[in-house]
Parts: C-alpha cells; sequence; structure tokens
C-alpha cells in the first residue's frame, strides 16, 4: 500500500481526486448554489426527494446505455423502445392487470433488445444504423399498435410502483438502488464486466483471447432492454399513461448525456456505473433548480450545455494528469 | 315529571349538538372533495404554480401572459414552470409544485392523459388544479378552454357565406383522434355544414403537425375531391402549408385556419389565407386564475367543470383590429411583425 503512495506523483494525485469526486463536487454545487438561491423552494426534503425520484427515470435506462457505450457501440432506439414496451404493457395491464402489463413491458422491451443484438451481430449492422432503423420502426409500430391513442394506466399496484414509497422514500429510488447494486456486481464482480472493458478497448484482440464477443454484445442489447423496461414500468406510473407519440421522446439523448456526462468515454474500453447514477442526478439537480429559479428556458438549455462540456473537461484533464506521469 | 325532565335534557343535547355541527359548518364552509377546499384565503397568501406546455410558442407565451397579469391583478403570487414539451418534465413540475405548497395550480399540459397520478397527487395535499387549455385527466377542478364546437361552425359559416351554392363542396383537414378537444373543431364544422346543408367531401387527418404536413394533406384532399372550393385545417400551421399548396396550384380554393398564429395574420394579410378562427390564450389562462381565485378566495366549489372560453373569426376585414387587441392585451409584437414561431396546436 505504501509503495503504491509513493508511486503516485501529485499530478497523478489530482488527477486520481478529479476522477472519483469531480462529479460529486459539481453535483453538490448545484445543489449548494440553488439551496442559498431559493432555500425554500428547493433546500427542502421532498424537493431532494422528488429530484432523487425523477432521476430513475434516466438513471435507470442509462445503466445499459453504459454497458453498450463501455463496448464502444450506441442504441439510439431506447426512447422508442421505452414508449412500444410501455404501451404494449398499458394496453395488456387494461386486460390483464397491472402484474401482467408490468410482465409484458419488461418482456417486451428484453425482446427488443434482444432484437437489437442479433441485428448488430449476426447481421453485422453497425449499432448506430441498426439501432436508429429501430428507433423508427419501434415508435411506428408503437402507433400502429394503439391507432395513435394514448394507453391509459389505472391498475393500483402498476400505479403505486411510481408513486408509492416505503418509509418516506418513494419506490422508483428503492429500485434503483436495486438496479445500479446488480449492475455493479456484474460489470465489477462477475467476468462480463471484463469482457465488455475489453470489448470496447479492442475488440479483436478479445475475440483472440477468448471472449464470445458476440454473445456479449447480444447480452448487452438485452441488458439495455431490461434497463428501459423497468423504466418504462416507472415512467408508466409516474404519468398514469403510455402516449405512443410522447413516451420517451427524447429519452436517448438524455440517456447518452448522462453516460457521457457520468465519464464513460465514447470510443469504450473505460467508464463508470457510479459517474452514471451521479450525472442522472446532476440533469435532474439542474434542470430542477433553474426551473425554479424561473431562469427563462432557453437559458437552462445554454447552462446544461455548459455542465456537460465542464464535465467531460473534467474527465479529460483526469486523464491528462494521470498520462503526464506515465 | 322525571320524564319530561330526561326528555327535555335529551333534547338539550340534541340541539347543543346540532347548532355545534352547524357553528363548525359554518366556519369550516362547504368543503367538498380535497382541493376544493371552501375554507377560504386572503389573497395576499395566495401563490399559483403555473405549469406551462412550453414557452417556446406565441400562444403559450399569451396564455402564460393571461396568467401572470391575473395573479397580479387578484394580488397573488406567482411561480412558473416550463415542462419544455416534455410529459415526465410536466409530472415533475406538478410535484415541485405540490412540494412548493403553492395555493392553487394551473397547467397546460403538454400530455393531457399523462397527468392523472399527478393531479390526485396535487388534490390529496388540497391544492386545486385547473387546466388552461388542451384536455385534462384526473381528478381537475376545471378545464378552460376554447369553445372548439363553436370555432369549427364559425369557420363553415364564413365558407357558406363565401359560396351560396349549396352544392358546394369542402374538405377538412383534421386533427389526430387522441385531440380529443381539439378535435371538436372538426365536428363542429362538419354539423354546421350538414345544418347548413353543405357537404364535407374529403376529411384527412394531417400525420404530421406542421405547414409541411398541412401542405401534403392538402394536396391529398384534392387528389380525393378536385372539386371542392374550400377546405378548414383545424390547426394554424397546417392552414398556412395547405394555403400555400393551394397557391403554388394557382388554385382558387379558400382555406380557413384556426388558433390565430401570427403567421397565419401574415398569411391573411398576404392573402394566400382566407380567414383563420382565433383562440384566446389569454383570457384562457386569465379565467383559470380567476376560476382559482373563486375556489380559493371566494370558497366557490368546483369539480371537473369545463368553461368554455369564446374564439372569433379574423378575416381581412378585422385583421388590423384584432391584431391590435392582442398586442394591446399581450404587449407581443409577434402580430405586428412578421412571425417567427407558432403554436404546436
Amino acid at each position: 500500500m505504501d509503495d503504491i503512495k509513493v508511486g503516485l506523483t501529485p499530478k497523478q494525485r489530482a488527477g486520481n481526486l478529479l476522477g472519483s469526486f469531480g462529479l460529486i463536487a459539481i453535483l453538490l454545487i448545484i445543489f449548494g448554489f440553488f439551496s442559498l438561491l431559493i432555500p425554500k423552494l428547493y433546500f427542502t426534503w421532498p424537493n431532494l426527494r422528488d429530484m432523487i425520484r425523477f432521476s430513475s427515470y434516466v438513471g435507470i435506462g442509462a445503466i445499459g446505455m453504459t454497458f453498450c457505450i463501455m463496448t464502444g457501440n450506441f442504441d439510439i432506439s431506447v426512447g422508442s423502445m421505452l414508449a412500444l414496451a410501455g404501451v404494449l404493457g398499458a394496453s395488456v395491464a387494461l386486460k390483464a392487470g397491472g402484474i401482467f402489463g408490468v410482465i409484458i413491458t419488461m418482456a417486451a422491451a428484453t425482446l427488443l433488445g434482444v432484437i437489437n443484438g442479433l441485428f448488430v451481430t449476426k447481421l453485422k449492422i453497425p449499432a448506430f444504423i441498426t439501432t436508429l432503423g429501430m428507433y423508427f420502426i419501434f415508435r411506428a409500430l408503437a402507433y400502429i399498435y394503439t391507432n395513435n391513442n394514448p394507453q391509459y394506466i389505472q391498475d393500483r399496484f402498476w400505479i403505486f410502483l411510481g408513486n408509492g414509497s416505503f418509509l418516506g422514500i418513494p419506490l422508483p429510488i428503492y429500485i434503483m438502488a436495486l438496479c445500479y447494486v446488480i449492475a455493479y456486481l456484474m460489470l465489477r464482480k462477475a467476468p462480463f464486466g471484463r469482457y465488455i472493458l475489453a470489448i470496447g478497448t479492442n475488440s479483436r484482440a478479445a475475440a483472440l483471447s477468448g471472449i464470445n464477443v458476440d454473445n456479449i454484445k447480444i447480452l448487452v442489447f438485452t441488458l439495455i432492454g431490461v434497463f428501459v423496461g423497468v423504466s418504462a414500468v416507472l415512467n408508466g406510473s409516474m404519468l398514469g399513461a403510455a402516449n405512443p407519440g410522447m413516451m420517451g421522446d427524447g429519452y436517448e439523448f438524455q440517456v447518452i448525456t448522462a453516460v457521457v456526462l457520468g465519464g464513460t468515454a465514447l470510443t469504450g474500453g473505460s467508464g463508470s456505473l457510479g459517474g452514471t447514477l451521479i450525472a442522472a442526478m446532476v440533469i435532474v439537480f439542474l434542470k430542477t433548480g433553474m426551473s425554479n429559479a424561473q431562469v427563462n428556458s432557453y437559458w437552462q438549455q445554454v447552462a446544461t450545455g455548459l455542465v456537460l462540456i465542464v464535465a467531460v473537461s473534467l474527465n479529460k484533464l483526469k486523464f491528462w494528469l494521470i498520462g503526464q506521469t506515465q | 315529571m322525571k320524564r319530561y325532565l330526561r326528555i327535555s335534557v335529551f333534547a338539550i343535547l340534541i340541539l347543543a349538538l346540532v347548532v355545534t355541527f352547524a357553528i363548525a359548518g359554518c366556519k369550516t364552509g362547504t368543503a367538498t372533495a380535497k382541493g376544493t377546499t371552501a375554507k377560504t384565503m386572503k389573497a395576499a397568501d395566495v401563490t399559483i404554480g403555473y405549469s406551462v406546455w412550453t414557452m417556446e410558442f406565441t400562444f403559450f407565451q399569451n396564455l402564460e401572459k393571461g396568467v401572470k397579469d391575473a395573479c397580479k391583478a387578484f394580488g397573488f403570487k406567482y411561480s412558473m414552470l416550463d415542462q419544455k414539451s416534455d410529459a415526465t418534465q410536466m409530472v415533475q413540475d406538478m410535484n415541485t409544485l405540490v412540494n412548493q405548497k403553492v395555493s392553487g395550480i394551473v397547467s397546460t399540459p403538454v400530455d393531457p392523459g399523462a397527468m392523472a397520478p399527478a393531479v390526485q397527487k396535487a388534490r390529496d395535499a388540497g391544492i386545486p388544479v385547473v387546466c388552461a387549455d388542451i384536455g385534462k385527466s384526473g381528478p381537475v377542478n376545471a378545464l378552460i378552454i376554447s369553445n372548439n364546437f363553436n370555432g369549427g361552425q364559425l369557420a363553415a359559416e364564413f365558407l357558406a357565406k363565401l359560396y351560396p351554392d349549396k352544392s358546394t363542396t369542402f374538405g377538412l383537414g383534421n386533427l389526430k383522434p387522441q385531440w380529443t378537444y381539439a378535435r371538436q373543431r372538426g365536428e363542429g364544422f362538419k354539423a354546421k355544414c350538414d345544418e347548413l346543408g353543405y357537404t364535407v367531401k374529403s376529411e384527412i387527418i394531417v400525420q404530421n403537425p406542421s405547414a409541411e404536413g398541412g401542405y401534403d394533406t392538402m394536396q391529398q384532399i384534392m387528389s380525393a375531391a378536385s372539386d371542392i372550393k374550400g377546405a378548414f385545417f383545424t390547426s394554424g400551421r397546417e392552414a398556412v402549408g395547405a394555403a400555400n399548396y393551394i397557391k403554388s396550384q394557382n388554385g382558387e380554393q379558400k382555406v380557413v385556419g384556426y388558433n390565430g398564429d401570427p403567421e397565419e395574420f401574415n398569411a391573411i394579410k398576404d392573402g394566400i389565407l382566407a380567414a383563420t378562427v382565433l383562440q384566446q390564450p389569454y383570457v384562457i389562462g386569465y379565467k383559470a386564475v380567476e376560476t382559482l381565485k373563486e375556489i380559493l378566495v371566494d370558497g366557490k366549489s368546483y369539480e371537473n367543470v369545463e368553461i368554455p372560453a369564446e374564439v372569433k373569426l379574423v378575416t381581412p376585414e378585422n385583421l388590423e383590429q384584432v391584431a391590435k387587441e392582442i398586442m394591446d392585451s399581450t404587449g407581443n409584437s409577434a402580430y405586428g411583425a412578421p412571425a417567427t414561431t407558432t403554436t404546436t396546436k
């Protein structure tokens, strides 16, 4: 342990510190700033609780995307996937009850993820092209299936999942925490995590070292479906409806923003689930703070863009600091 | 004697109970459902939270101005949140306003079908909710919305005056079925045409809600019924697109729009669009706060009430006057200059 400490230069230490706490610092600065600016509106437990609750919408969907980007791929169909799975589940819930609706939503999203994975691996169509195509197809299917009519969710169980609470903490927060624990164990304690990092670093080398790259990629796209399914269930519950046109609209950009803001390299090979989670919270904390402070919506977009650039710059700075001594 | 005494004591007790409940009833008012409290507030203590679909479009800017001006007029505090055309943000905003413990909420929902759980939460917290335009779901107190059916009738009457021959046929560019309230424009148009003896020969739903969508739909209507003399498009941008298609074909058909967007005004001025049915977003916003004032300050009860806001026909004859009225009430200069923005409806 001492040897490691001796081996670190001040620059490396600064780099590591930045990597570990940079995003947390941004989150705390945002929270502190708005707490001082509008304490009665922002610095309250109900507000904090709801901000974390709404972070789950992007935060859970971003788990699968983090895995995907770690392998050097993208999935831009997640918003449409969320809508299609949501309307399918909601329509089933109307006839068979909320439990079946939730199961169908999860199963449908997972299946759509498998389809994406098969297209990318077996037909060798680049992930960007495949998921761009699916972005249109899934959304169109949602329209066709519902005849462009919203599917209302009135089942008490389903509504409870997104709006209920236990010990004063909303259920989506528990569900998000559980998802992150499972994902963390997969990434850090199971071979799967090593494989996706290896594929992201060098796919060919990973294949030569015996990793079944195609199977891992299919699994990654399937996991995107699983986590998008969870998000669809919670989002449908919070909205009380699944609207084929509006559900998940722009979701892909929010999710990819959270992953990139969280420090996952777009080129693949490195990333952090913790970073993704904090980034999802940064986005919601910032948006809520600016809305409460009555900031003009155009300036809100400017501020969100600036925070994204600052966070990614900090990540670059971290690598530069570490890289200087290597 | 004892018996009479017991009866008297019992009667006095009953009377006392009745009087107590009556007094209590007077003190607490006639509250019905949660959030429709008849417990009145002083104007200075009232804060109105407004959740708007988006502030990018003129229609919603004018609606917000109406809400803000009404708050000012009634001495209420005011807080506004922008949904940015995102249904999830809409629900989050509603929760934020509940957390802020505002006295009443006005919402112009981007997805009215998706607001029921959030409305329920607000009502459970004792906060009345009034929707300003678009639609509603859940236990809202009131919905202030344009008299869309009447608007459609005005469009039919206008076209009927232009073409007194009853054998004339018209087209209709309608909205998608999910826009329950806005679809009433088309229903009003068809009903009035029917009443006056005219035929709506071709009705096509605009799939792409934009000027391009209106252009394409007009093309389809003309393909299906080339002999129509006029068409009613139930939304602003689409109507301008449809009128531009007619212009590109050097056609004689007259197109009537709905909304009263700045570019519709410009299109009427340029002779491209024949007329439009003007919604009054400022009035809708103002009425929404007025309704909350009646609930919160005057103790009046509202439960799932629909309050229509009047619409008016804008033609080349009254265009300048109406534009001036809008500018006077909203201060929005878009009606005096070439339009750069529009609504999503």
